[in-house]
């Protein structure tokens, strides 16, 4: 147990150290302070000032752990700054429910369950550093911490691009959720955007005051039917081609029922 | 219908035109063409000819609407009142809990002769989260919103290609923009079109 409590130092502190480098490095660093919570927190002026002071205890955090000796308020640091993530995951959620969290550098998604579930990991990890003694790697130990690591990006919504959208992108390539349909039937889409575009269309636009009323195929012609300010205007779109000039159109009286 | 749709078929085939001509359309003075363009709405102020909420009740041929401000609208549907849920449909498709805009001409009475309805219309962006079996998954500003896949009437439009019906283009992680029919009460929606930027 004492070697598991002492390993926690080496999954947390990467990770720290990690996030320290993207809030005092990060290229996007001044824009991820202004879209995160903390920009409703400290105010929009001192976001960024906030924003790295936060990079500068996770470094201290960071170095506390990983530096020799383990003393116990190595882990009290690491505690007391996880409960303030916590703090700090509820205060977003609650009130700046649409700002990004911040927490590992650029992306603009809020706060998540994952977040939630990766900064209270992390206050329990630090907690079983507090009274952990010197490490002794052995292969089960390093299997394990390697296992925490792994858990940790996978709740870090601002990896995803690194493993989970290429390992989603890999499944669509296999599978082909979205194969190509059979060709044959036109969607209607194709045949209105082909309409205008068309130059019978734009003749008689202005005057249209409805959306498509009615619309039917025919000898390889659709004719779609709008109301056009107690007239009727009716388009003959061909089905097939892209060609634009070869819709017709008929501006008529509506025809009294026989 | 059907003769209806012979005698406007026969209308469009045998005198329809390229164009318009302009006179077609009626007068080519100016004050013809500002006069009918002048909305005749102060600014600020509510457009009396429009109306948007959820449609609480049918009865016979009129939809009474909550607007999200809370104020009501009766609106009339007509024999040439044109119906979209995902395309072009008929009255009896309005559902009660339909989300609606619509347009027409507002009547002395207050009732709001429409002239086109639009039912659960959508229009979003966001980035594609993953893709399943016929379904995407949207991010939109970190909720996620289910967009199926209609066979027949979903299409993409990657740049400014011409749409095509094939949506396999479309990839995890990229940006797009959803045209389609939202579910009442649920996170899903039915796709009319994808706007892709390549």
């Amino acid at each position: 147990m004492h070697g598991i409590a002492a390993l926690q130092a080496y999954v947390i502190g990467p990770l720290l150290l990690w996030a320290a480098m993207a809030k005092l490095l990060g290229r996007r660093a001044r824009a991820s302070a202004e879209q995160s919570a903390l920009a409703r927190l400290a105010g929009p002026g001192r976001a960024v000032h906030a924003y790295r002071l936060t990079g500068v205890l996770e470094l201290a955090v960071a170095a506390a752990l990983l530096a020799p000796p383990a003393l116990p308020v190595d882990g009290l640091a690491a505690a007391a700054l996880s409960a303030g993530f916590l703090a700090y995951l509820t205060y977003a959620r609650v009130a700046a429910p649409a700002s990004s969290c911040g927490c590992l550098g650029g992306h603009a998604r809020p706060a998540d369950p994952r977040a939630f579930a990766r900064a209270g990991l992390l206050f329990v990890m630090s907690l079983a550093v507090i009274g952990a003694g010197p490490l002794t790697v052995t292969p089960p130990l390093a299997a394990l911490g390697l296992a925490e690591a792994a858990v940790l990006v996978g709740l870090s919504a601002e990896l995803d691009r690194y493993w989970l959208t290429p390992l989603r992108r890999l499944v669509v390539r296999l599978r082909g959720p979205l194969a190509a349909p059979p060709p044959g039937e036109v969607p209607l889409e194709v045949t209105l955007r082909l309409l205008y575009l068309s130059p019978a269309y734009c003749s008689a636009s202005a005057r249209l005051s409805s959306d498509v009323q009615d619309t039917w195929d025919e000898d390889g012609l659709r004719f779609v039917v709008y109301a056009a300010q107690g007239r009727i205007a009716v388009f003959a779109v061909p089905l097939a081609g892209g060609d634009p000039s070869a819709v017709r159109v008929a501006l008529i009286d509506e025809p009294v029922p026989a | 219908m059907t003769s209806r749709r012979q005698l406007l078929r026969s209308a469009v085939l045998g005198g329809g035109a390229g164009v318009l001509a302009a006179t077609t359309m009626g007068s080519l003075g100016p004050e013809a063409a500002f006069g009918a363009a002048a909305p005749g709405i102060e600014p600020g102020t509510p457009d009396p000819n429009f109306a948007e909420g959820r449609i609480r009740d049918i009865k016979g041929n009129t939809l009474f609407v909550l607007g999200s401000n809370m104020v009501f609208h009766s609106i009339r549907v007509v024999d040439g009142t044109s119906l979209w849920k995902l395309g072009p449909v008929s009255f009896e498709q309005a559902r009660p809990g339909d989300g609606l805009y619509a347009r027409g001409v507002r009547m002395p009475d207050g009732v709001l002769a429409a002239e086109s309805v639009w039912l659960n219309i959508i229009n979003i962006k966001g980035h594609i989260r993953n893709i399943t079996s016929d379904k995407i998954h949207l991010d939109h500003n970190g909720k996620e919103v289910l967009c199926h896949l209609v066979p027949g009437t979903s299409v993409a439009v990657y740049s400014d290609a011409p749409p095509s019906a094939d949506l396999s283009l479309l990839r995890v992680g990229q940006h797009v923009q959803v045209l389609g029919a939202w579910r009442p009460d649920t996170n899903e929606a039915d796709i009319a079109t994808v706007f892709s930027p390549h």
